[in-house]
């Protein structure tokens, strides 16, 4: 049978089957990683090879410089590049999330190298320690990498995509560490990378703000070499005395001890998914261990190189790739030997089916209950096989086998087919990412089509994205812009036909951002011929800015009714031109006129002068000097009463002469050169009156204080010079006389002449003061009869009111009064009788 | 009872809207780890209690402190302020830097700027050389609701800026929040606007469309079925005279402050010294839901109705014997008795300003005005105002309501001086008031509230056209909208109503009459039944929804809206034969005086 072949590869670790299936015969040649330094990108990514500076090699028919090169995981040349970077020998290397290669050499300079070897800038420095000290080790992350320097010092990149460097808390040993390993950020309790280091016999646990020594009796002795899981759950421990550990991150319990017998310790230590730990020595069998039961030894001839993944380990050697995974649940119940689980029948029904042969459905009925799950087995084990065969053959099992299950979720099998065609895809040596389905799950489509793009496999990656259902925008995105890169013999429009026909496919598409990358390989023409297509003026209108249409830039700026965009313009231009240049930019505009004017109101007059000057609006001008001059006031040297005044003055008379230069402004003259006057009437005032409170008070308020004060030929003075009309002059004095309290003269004031506002000034003064008698002298003057009547109604004189309402036969006013007077029954009543009266009189 | 306001009742989901917003603003404060000073601009702090309670926020390790020229005073190591975008905020943030660095104070400084990050803001912090020590990030908070049925956009400058400045941000930033509510409850199919701000608003949430398009799906479910654009400018009669209902007087003479008001406890017979408390004005509280709209005159009566029967219940459970069901039904009652304390202590506060005089004088001015019945005695009332120094913004607000309602300041009388009456009134001011008072006087020309009488006014044509004026308005059974002013109807109401029902093209002659053009436009596809009829048939007004769920209409008030409004198109909704509720958005809610307060500029 077919199956045992199957089995027959697999080996046993206590109760778990293990396989190891080669990915890649690799296509390189002469590649021996003895001799070289290699960078394994994690998810079926990139392999990076340089020679190694530590060893000392022998050179064959190549040239003493040192490649860098770059293959795919099947072993194809992606690019190379000759390494001349200067700052010593390279330390460390290695792929990051996004597939950049980091290369940090020992004066702690980080070289960055994208997929085509070209080198990203700026290059990076990890800060003048290292320089002085010399970077020892690296340990790397997914995203991140902790250097030790020869000194004993931690520095740390947390973050590729920042890449800004830091430095961790000092250990204080005197010796370097034996070891180290890093907890990433994602796993932390602080969110900060923690690095477990192993000094002596201590480990301590070391961040950006401190270092802890661990307790506790797991660990004791010297510490060789340390892994933690990908999960960052579990740390695997080589210990002096050859023993290998498994204990939990922090330290408790230990979930699998083993000697190994070796003082030395393992060249490479690896976790294999989560479930054992992979040892490397160069001159024995590579060892696997796992948590119960005898290890497994698997015999190379050759050196290796071990990849860990999520769900097992990848070996790369000079001539191949493989997979190291624990054998799926699915698959050991239907290929294991003897096995007689439902999935393994069903399969073998698809056999016997096949071969027409009637223990076909013999086998079927066996299993009929539990059909279900022997479909589902058949899938999930198709979808962990690598041989496309194999995957047919188990899907074609479930496929028979779904015919006699009336109800199991039908789109299941064609999920899978769905998967597993974009994972053959890739896995194709020419592609060469030999992602297994759950790398594929954790990785995530999106990402993988990024590499794909990133790799320029463009045509395979739109049609990836289109399969799964997903925004192309990305993979046309990158297309367009490596278009662009690469295109450079061919001619403006006919590259933006090339470009405009495949930037179409897809809606929504920034245009702006396409045409900023044309910019930057110098192709200024055709970015403006893009920006053109760019519906969201918020990408368009930074981009005209770079590339210098500022005209055009304004305008759309202010089409789109944005006002930040058109502060980004304006600034833009202020900063590069001449400030004339830029006043006529903007003097017909009105939108950026304004929002020029608002902002530099605020905070900058003096070229807001300029810019008024320069266009002709002198009242504007004058407008802001006047406005200065308050601030003159405002200011606690120029205290008031002080000669300061002077420039105040000054700078109100300037403001007074702008204003005449224009007929328009006759008012605003005027108003100016009274002010000037007021301020000095009132500077006069203030000496000889020696109290500081009558500048910046209006003229009314001038003359109220002055009759307060009682210098009435003061403010006779300011009356007359400021033409005052007769009406408000009684207005203040009345007022001014009853704050006083000076019945007396308000009485004089009275009888001077007969007022021209009549008696009800006299009348509103002394009621609001609440002086019955003194408002009982003026009322009877008053001359309207409904003044009168509201008059004593004020005062609380009800009879009077009402007999001055009933004599003016206004019945609606004495309706109101009653209700003034509601709460005094006996006024109440003497209302209705005098409107009924009214009524009568009017019937 | 809280100042959120409960939203259960709204017709749109405004609840998501707003827990989208605490969500942003608690994702804001988690994203800045460990303990922190959370330094929030005091109005925006205002905005801020209507979304979420200050006590929750201080679960997130935040020191809670307001914006003011003073340092801040904190052990924090990280600083977080929360600010709109304004340039004169950022001279206090870089001040504050300074400080802390020449006292040797390291801190972290972020910014949250409300609701987006600016270039001009960013532009000073550059010149003021600490851009490079803060992280700035945005809080897109472009719409609040301050009530089941209002949305505030909290833009309080929004007028000035518009007609004085020219800068019209503020309309973006309206766009942008009518297309963000589109986003979540689908785009608007129908656009009306009148006015030259809410054309532009048009325009521009227009664009936005065509820059981000929506799915064809998301238009399907448009839940809005047309949007209502109204231009204060338009209408400046109606905010610049008296509101007569509940709310609308709280407001006039208490000031309505993000749906509270706050006062001397003392008047709500709490005896505390001079200590002031916010009462919450808003639909959770059942009682001022059934009288905010009421005219004032009404109110008292419905509260002194409810009071004696209150009194006799009491009385009759305290003689005669009562089953457990009548008790149980008493208790309920009695429930709502501290909303009843509340609000005749309220009422009794009003009616001390109502009571008096002067206050009739004016609204009797105000009719007069209003009625174009007497030039003279109305000048000559405000005249006198200026004379006795009267607060200014009264003064402006009566001669604000004269030039609208006449275009202008007339020419003629006065002869005796022989000047433009004109260029005498702003002498008069100036002299009462000060010199300082210029650049008011300038913005007020600039926006077009003062000027000189160049034209014949349009008033009686328009008052006449739309019945403005509506004598015998009964204000406890009103059968008009005039009840609100008691007597004269909103004409900003007025045009909505008439929007709503029909269109703008059955009264295309007044609104010429009336500031700014207007525009009416469909959305081509967006039509959710797109039959001949519907399309052909603009004037016909609204989709009727065939399912008989009441259509829904946004009506925007770009540069303010005040309580009576909101009163009068409560009236409409409620209405039998209306079939459409009203959601109503507004860039704040105002009334004449804080009108006229923005447009106040005082030189030094």
């Amino acid at each position: 049978m077919a199956n045992v072949s199957v089995a027959a590869e697999w080996q046993l670790l206590y109760n778990r089957y293990y396989r190891k299936p080669e990915l890649y015969p690799l296509r390189w040649k002469n590649i021996d990683l003895s001799r070289n330094k290699v960078a394994c990108a994690p998810f079926g990514g990139p392999i990076a090879v340089i020679r190694d500076d530590s060893k000392i090699v022998q050179l064959y028919s190549e040239s003493a410089l040192r490649k860098l090169r770059i293959f795919t995981s099947s072993g194809v040349l992606i690019s190379d590049t000759v390494w001349k970077n200067p700052g010593g020998r390279l330390i460390g290397m290695s792929w990051t999330e996004d597939q950049t290669l980091i290369c940090i050499v020992q004066d702690g300079t980080v070289y960055r190298y994208n997929i085509h070897a070209e080198l990203i800038e700026p290059n990076v420095t990890l800060g003048k320690e290292c320089f002085e000290q010399n970077v020892v080790e690296c340990v790397f992350w997914g995203n991140g990498v902790v250097c030790l320097t020869e000194g004993g010092l931690l520095f740390c990149i947390p973050d590729f995509k920042v890449m800004r460097p830091c430095q961790l808390a000092e250990t204080g040993a005197e010796d370097l560490p034996n070891c180290m390993a890093v907890i990433e950020p994602k796993y932390t309790v602080s969110g900060n990378v923690e690095v477990l280091v192993g000094i002596g016999d201590r480990i301590l646990i070391v961040d950006e703000d401190g270092v802890q020594t661990v307790e506790g009796e797991v660990v004791q002795g010297l510490v060789q070499k340390m892994v933690v899981s990908w999960d960052g759950k579990f740390l695997a421990i080589f210990t002096h005395d050859g023993r290998i550990l498994v204990t939990d991150i922090n330290f408790k319990g230990v979930l699998l001890e083993y000697n190994c017998e070796s003082a030395l310790p393992p060249e490479q230590l690896a976790w294999c998914g989560l479930d054992s730990v992979l040892l490397y020595w160069d001159d024995t069998p590579l060892l696997m261990v796992g948590p119960r039961g005898d290890p497994v030894h698997y015999f190379y001839d050759e050196p290796l190189l071990l990849i860990p993944e999520c769900d097992g380990v990848r070996i790369l050697s000079n001539t191949s790739l493989e997979f190291l995974q624990r054998v799926p649940d699915s698959t050991v119940s239907i290929f294991k030997i003897g096995s007689t689980s439902p999935a393994a029948l069903l399969y073998d029904a698809l056999d016997h089916f096949d071969r027409r042969s009637a223990k076909a459905d013999e086998n079927l009925r066996l299993i009929q209950k539990s059909l279900p799950e022997a479909v589902e087995a058949c899938i999930d084990a198709a979808g962990h096989e690598f041989d496309v065969s194999r995957q047919r053959t188990l899907l074609r099992a479930a496929s028979y086998g779904q015919a006699f299950c009336s109800n199991f979720q039908r789109d299941r099998i064609q999920e899978m087919c769905k998967t597993l065609r974009v994972l053959n895809a890739v896995r194709d040596p020419e592609i060469g990412i030999p992602l297994s389905i759950n790398q594929y799950k954790l990785l995530t489509p999106s990402v993988l089509i990024a590499r794909l793009v990133n790799a320029h496999c463009h045509l395979l990656a739109l049609r990836i994205s289109e399969y799964v259902g997903m925004n192309q925008e990305v993979v046309i995105m990158h297309w367009a812009c490596s278009k662009i890169t690469a295109s450079l013999a061919i001619p403006d429009a006919a590259l933006l036909e090339i470009l405009l026909d495949k930037l179409k496919l897809c809606r929504g598409i920034s245009y702006a951002a396409v045409a900023a990358h044309a910019d930057k390989n110098g192709r200024r023409k055709l970015a403006a011929m893009l920006v053109e297509h760019e519906p969201r003026s918020s990408k368009q209108v930074p981009l005209l800015l770079s590339i210098g249409e500022e005209d055009t830039a304004l305008m759309k700026a202010t089409e789109s009714g944005d006002t930040d965009l058109v502060y980004l313009v304006l600034f833009h231009i202020w900063q590069k031109k001449q400030p004339l240049e830029f006043f006529g930019m903007i003097q017909a505009r009105p939108l950026p006129r304004d929002l020029f004017i608002s902002y530099a109101r605020c905070y900058k007059h003096e070229f807001l002068k300029d810019f008024f000057l320069s266009t002709g609006q002198l009242q504007e001008v004058a407008f802001l000097l006047w406005k200065e001059s308050w601030e003159l006031g405002k200011n606690p040297m120029a205290s008031k009463g002080s000669p300061l005044h002077g420039p105040r003055i000054k700078l109100i008379d300037k403001a007074q002469n702008l204003f005449a230069e224009t007929k328009e402004h006759t008012f605003e003259s005027k108003a100016a050169e009274e002010h000037a006057k007021l301020l000095r009437i009132q500077h006069e005032l203030e000496v000889s009156t020696k109290q500081a409170i009558f500048v910046d008070s209006s003229i009314s308020d001038t003359i109220r204080t002055c009759i307060v004060l009682g210098n009435h030929r003061a403010a006779m003075k300011v009356k007359t010079e400021f033409k005052v009309s007769e009406k408000r002059w009684y207005w203040l004095k009345v007022f001014a006389l009853a704050t006083t309290r000076d019945w007396e003269a308000l009485e004089k004031f009275s009888k001077e002449k007969r007022p021209p506002i009549g008696y009800r000034p006299f009348v509103e003064a002394c009621v609001d003061a609440d002086e019955k008698g003194e408002a009982l002298k003026y009322i009877p003057k008053l001359a309207d009869l409904r003044e009168r009547a509201e008059a004593y109604a004020r005062i609380g004189m009800a009879k009077e009111a009402a007999d001055a309402a009933s004599q003016a036969k206004d019945g609606e006013l004495l309706g109101r009064l009653k209700l003034t007077f509601q709460q005094n029954a006996a006024a109440s009543s003497l209302f209705d009788s005098l409107r009924d009266r009214l009524s009568f009189q009017g019937v | 009872m809280a100042q959120i306001p409960n939203l259960d009742n709204s017709p749109l989901n405004l609840k998501s809207l707003r827990e989208q917003s605490q969500r942003d603003l608690v994702k804001i404060l988690k994203d800045i780890r460990g303990k922190k000073c959370l330094v929030i601009e005091p109005k925006l702090g205002g905005t801020l209690s209507l979304i979420i309670q200050t006590s929750l926020l201080k679960e997130y390790g935040i020191e809670l402190r307001h914006l003011s020229a003073e340092s801040v005073q904190t052990d924090c190591s990280k600083v977080v302020y929360l600010v709109p975008s304004q340039r004169d905020l950022m001279k206090s943030i870089s001040s504050h830097v300074h400080d802390d660095i020449s006292k040797g104070l390291q801190r972290e400084y972020y910014i949250y700027f409300v609701p987006r990050r600016e270039i001009q803001c960013e532009r000073i912090l550059e010149e003021e050389k600490v851009h490079h020590l803060i992280t700035i990030g945005e809080y897109p908070l472009y719409v609040v609701p301050l009530d089941e049925d209002i949305l505030s956009f909290e833009l309080d400058l929004a007028y000035k800026q518009c007609q004085v400045d020219g800068d019209t941000g503020s309309l973006w930033h309206i766009a942008k929040a009518i297309h963000k509510l589109e986003s979540t409850f689908g785009a608007i199919p129908n656009v009306r606007a009148k006015g030259k701000a809410s054309v532009m608003v048009a325009d521009i949430l227009d664009r936005m469309h065509t820059e981000e398009p929506m799915n064809s799906s998301d238009m399907a479910l448009s839940e809005i079925n047309t949007l209502i654009l109204i231009d204060r400018e338009v209408d400046m009669i109606t905010p610049m005279c008296s509101q007569l209902t509940y709310e609308g007087l709280i407001d006039e003479f208490l000031r309505i402050n993000n749906g509270s008001v706050e006062l001397d406890s003392s008047i709500m017979g709490v005896q505390q010294e001079g200590k002031k408390m916010k009462v919450p004005l808003n639909s959770s509280d059942k009682l001022l839901k059934e009288i905010r709209d009421l005219n004032f005159e009404v109110v008292v009566q419905v509260l002194k109705q409810k009071a004696t029967s209150m009194k006799q219940d009491y009385a009759e459970i305290s003689t005669a014997n009562q089953s457990v069901s009548e008790l149980k039904d008493f208790v309920k009652k009695l429930n709502s008795l501290p909303e009843m304390t509340r609000h005749i202590n309220l009422a009794q506060h009003l009616s001390t300003f109502t009571s008096k005089p002067s206050f009739l004088a004016k609204l009797d001015m105000e009719h007069t005005i209003i009625e174009a019945s007497s030039y003279d005695i109305c000048l000559e009332y405000i005249e006198e105002m200026i004379h006795k120094q009267e607060p200014l913004i009264n003064v402006l607000r009566l001669l604000i309501l004269f030039s609208v309602t006449n275009s202008g300041l007339p020419k003629k009388n006065f002869d005796y001086l022989r000047k433009a009456l004109f260029t005498l009134w702003k002498r008069e001011l100036l002299h009462s008031y000060g010199f300082e008072h210029m650049a008011t006087l300038n913005n007020l020309e600039k926006v077009g509230w003062l000027k000189k009488q160049e034209s014949k006014s349009n008033w009686l044509t328009v008052k006449r056209a739309l019945q403005l004026i509506v004598e015998d308005t009964d204000t406890a059974n009103p059968n008009d909208i005039a009840y609100v002013f008691s007597g004269y109807a909103p004409l900003s109401i007025r045009l909505v109503h008439n929007a709503v029902l029909s269109g703008w093209r059955p009264m295309e002659e007044i609104l010429k009459l009336l500031p700014g053009p207007h525009t009416e436009t469909k959305r081509a596809g967006i039509t959710s039944s797109p039959s001949f009829a519907t399309l052909q048939g603009a004037s016909n007004g609204l989709d009727k929804i065939a399912d008989g769920r009441r259509s829904l209409v946004l009506v925007v008030f770009v540069g303010g809206v005040t309580f009576a409004e909101i009163a009068a198109l409560r009236f409409l909704s409620a209405r039998e034969g209306m079939a459409y509720d009203l959601i109503i958005g507004t860039t704040k809610i105002v009334n004449g005086h804080s009108l006229v307060e923005t447009i106040f500029e005082r030189f030094g």
